[in-house]
């Protein structure tokens, strides 16, 4: 009798079995899997005294309350950024330095060798090998201190309690509180910031999360930044006080780019992401001693030289464009220049100007070398330059050489914190969404604002007569 | 010559198999004219559900087609033996029931997915399911069937077919023929007419809820969950459909919802809302947030929420909404 049995009755015997369980019986599974560990724990677990627990608690206390919790995140975001911005300062130069060397040495050779011609030996060491240089000192030094300092903060277990303080913001943008950590790690690459998002597991937030990610500046958008706060503003105070100022600046524009991004996710959130915020968990870790080795492991291998990797595939052709834009000539001029000239009466418009733009476009793969794309061409060099030393002398070169006001200066922060993510990060978005329409939209959004944005604050500031 | 090459280009872009103009054309042609008789079959088996016969009119009326185009739909169907005709009246095939019950299947497990899995909002999930209902294959139907669970019903709480094409009915009664006294839950809201279901979210009723009738009149019925009262008027309170409360509901009348403990109470997890289904259930299971577990809240945030919960020697934050959906009785 048993033989007579076939799949089929096996199929419809389980289908009727099916239809008579309770709709509960999937919790019932969890439920006895969870005893079931539970009593094992029991066995082979003893408890440690409640001391680390206390302890915990008080520091939670601590972090999450409204008179300490808010300040100390304040200082804490204070600190690493003016770590990075006056840690990575010395590095770079010194980066710099060797790297130019060989690219000396390297010029040198090619022209002892004789029948190499000018173009040549130009494109390869003052135009690609120039990019490389210049993007890798610029961007490795920041990132080399940024991402330890982060992974130490999330090793700690600190940063679960940041998501946990700012939630409430973000649920009123219609987003996800560890959104927070992911913009924090924007900070240190925005590629690496939308990476992060895979921690929000609902699709609709994480999508907020990634197409927000560019207002906050990533490091290598800091050098812009901090030219301009030493130039303009640190340069009212006192020299001992410079790289605070400019750290406390940027600082500033940080915070403007944190209420773009809250603001952008309110409009996400009613907009084309329409949807109330679903699940929310968040697991608050106990604290712990951070390893060193892994934090140096994860900083340096899975983070640093990930981008670093990213950002010199795009920066070596980026080199190459400038060399050739700078070198050939068009009339009178350069192509470069003459790009800029054509470009410049939208520039004005925006309270920028053409070679601003032009350094933005050129900037795409990376944004480490606007500025020297833009000492390039106000001072009529063939490939990218440092600029002047001294600030007092940048100052002249800009306001007197180049017709730059204090607008020009204001506006063209706002610009490099709202503007179009990078070629790497916007390659990044579309592996994550895998959709080039979401990484269209990253673009979109971000352009679009900055450019709302320059245009209402130079037509405010030429309308008062402010300038 | 380039007239002549530009010509052959044209050419080209119309008439090349597959991506050709003209082959798009048709592919286009033929998912429209699927998605008519595949709504024509619904609806059908909607009328026969209802113990009524389909007529021409009603489909016209339905599917918003013309009468010369509904009557060559329904000899285009007849041809292929999906319905019959008596007179005005139609009526399903076996094979068009068949057919009908894939598409029903189809709508009601895409629903599912987009309200669990997608968590896309209730008043949105018909109109996305009306979309997509008609692009599965049999196949990857019953692989949609087993990844969400072999779920027996929609987030309306209609029943969804097996794949063998049984359906349970719907059980329950509307409102409107419930008594006044006895409690209440919701299983089942009409999605149809639009307008009276997007009514009945905007009160704020939703399936699973618990609900007692506090005042019926000829204007207005008014029903309560014992915190919120919603108004209806009568035509629309008929769309929401009831039954009589689950053994397991006596276990939640005792407890309350884990937003209102008070920071250090400790409370012992009763159940999930039942409202509560597909990821956001699976997550909470996986957190350990089973019933039976201990729980108290040990931080707030500075403006009441999200709220820390230790549960199982970890602590995990949550916010409101998501608190008041676990069940838990004070010890």
């Amino acid at each position: 009798m048993e033989n007579n049995i076939t799949p089929y009755d096996i199929i419809a015997k389980a289908e009727a079995l099916r239809n008579n369980l309770s709709t509960g019986f999937r919790d019932e599974i969890v439920k006895s899997i969870y005893s079931e560990a539970e009593s094992i724990a029991q066995r082979a677990i003893k408890t440690a005294s409640d001391k680390k627990y206390d302890l915990d608690q008080k520091i939670d206390r601590l972090v999450t309350s409204p008179w300490t919790g808010l300040p100390i995140m304040l200082i804490l975001l204070g600190v690493i950024i003016w770590l990075t911005v006056s840690g990575a300062n010395v590095v770079s130069e010194a980066i710099a330095t060797v790297l130019f060397a060989v690219g000396d040495l390297g010029r040198n050779f090619f022209n002892s060798l004789g029948f190499i011609p000018w173009w040549v030996t130009g494109f390869i060491w003052d135009g690609v090998y120039l990019g490389l240089a210049w993007v890798i000192s610029v961007m490795l030094p920041p990132m080399m201190i940024f991402f330890p300092a982060f992974t130490f903060l999330e090793d700690l277990g600190y940063l679960p309690r940041v998501a946990f303080n700012m939630d409430w913001l973000f649920k009123k943008a219609g987003a996800h509180g560890k959104q927070s950590l992911t913009m924090a790690m924007g900070f240190g690459c925005n590629a690496a910031g939308v990476v992060a998002t895979r921690v929000i597991d609902s699709p609709r937030e994480r999508l907020i999360a990634i197409l927000t990610n560019n207002f906050v500046p990533c490091n290598g958008r800091f050098p812009t930044l901090i030219m301009l706060a030493t130039v303009f503003v640190a340069s009212a105070f006192p020299a001992a006080l410079t790289s605070f100022v400019a750290a406390g600046t940027v600082v500033g524009v940080v915070l403007i780019g944190v209420a773009f991004t809250f603001l952008m996710s309110w409009l996400l959130s009613r907009t084309v992401l329409k949807g109330e915020a679903s699940a929310f968990t968040l697991e608050l870790p106990p604290y712990r001693k951070p390893n060193i080795g892994r934090i140096l492991y994860t900083s340096i291998i899975d983070r640093t030289i990930f981008v670093l990797w990213r950002a010199m595939q795009t920066a070596a052709p980026a080199g190459a464009i400038i060399w050739i834009l700078a070198n050939i000539p068009y009339g009178d001029v350069n192509l470069a220049r003459a790009i800029a000239d054509w470009l410049n009466p939208f520039g004005l418009l925006l309270g920028l100007d053409g070679v601003i733009l032009l350094a933005y476009i050129i900037a795409i793969p990376a944004n480490e070398i606007v500025v020297p794309t833009m000492m390039m061409v106000y001072m009529g060099a063939g490939m990218m330059i440092d600029g002047p030393s001294s600030s007092g002398a940048i100052f002249d070169l800009l306001v007197n050489g180049n017709g730059w006001t204090m607008l020009t200066a204001v506006n063209l922060m706002l610009f490099a914190l709202l503007h179009n993510p990078c070629a790497t990060t916007v390659i990044t978005i579309y592996k994550e969404t895998k959709s080039w329409k979401w990484a269209t939209v990253s673009v979109v959004i971000t352009l679009g604002t900055a450019f709302l944005v320059t245009f209402l604050t130079a037509s405010i500031a030429r309308l008062f007569g402010w300038v | 010559m380039y007239y002549f090459i530009a010509a052959i280009a044209v050419v080209i872009l119309v008439f090349l198999p597959r991506i050709g103009l003209l082959a798009l054309f048709k592919d286009y042609r033929a998912a429209k004219e699927r998605e008519q008789v595949e709504d024509a079959l619904k609806h059908l088996l909607d009328r026969e559900n209802q113990g009524r016969h389909a007529t021409p009119e009603s489909i016209a009326g339905t599917l918003d087609l013309s009468r010369d185009k509904v009557t060559r739909l329904i000899e285009k169907m007849e041809e292929q033996g999906l319905i019959e005709s008596r007179g005005t009246d139609l009526s399903l095939t076996t094979s068009g029931e068949r057919w009908a019950l894939h598409v029903v299947r189809a709508h009601r497990l895409w629903e599912r997915y987009l309200a669990d899995e997608a968590r896309m909002p209730l008043n949105r999930i018909h109109g996305e399911a009306q979309k997509r209902e008609h692009s599965l294959t049999e196949a990857q139907l019953n692989e949609l069937d087993a990844a969400l669970g072999h779920p027996t019903r929609d987030p309306h709480g209609d029943p969804i077919p097996s794949r063998e094409g049984k359906m349970n009915r719907a059980e329950g009664m509307p409102i409107t023929a419930w008594q006044a006294d006895r409690p209440a839950r919701i299983v089942h809201l009409e999605d149809e007419p639009t307008l009276a279901y997007q009514q009945i979210l905007a009160v704020g009723l939703r399936l699973g809820q618990d609900i007692r009738i506090i005042e019926k009149n000829q204007k207005r019925y008014i029903l309560s969950d014992g915190e919120s009262e919603y108004k209806l008027a009568p035509a629309v309170a008929s769309n929401v459909y009831v039954a009589a409360l689950p053994e397991s509901e006596v276990l939640k009348r005792e407890a309350i919802p884990l937003a209102e403990l008070l920071q250090d109470q400790r409370a012992q997890i009763v159940t999930l809302d039942e409202s509560v289904q597909g990821f956001t259930r699976r997550r909470f299971l996986d957190l350990g947030l089973t019933p039976g577990t201990t729980i108290y809240p040990e931080l707030t945030n500075f403006f009441g929420e999200p709220r820390a919960y230790r549960v199982r020697g970890t602590s995990i934050a949550l916010r409101n909404d998501q608190a008041s959906q676990i069940w838990v009785k004070p010890i």
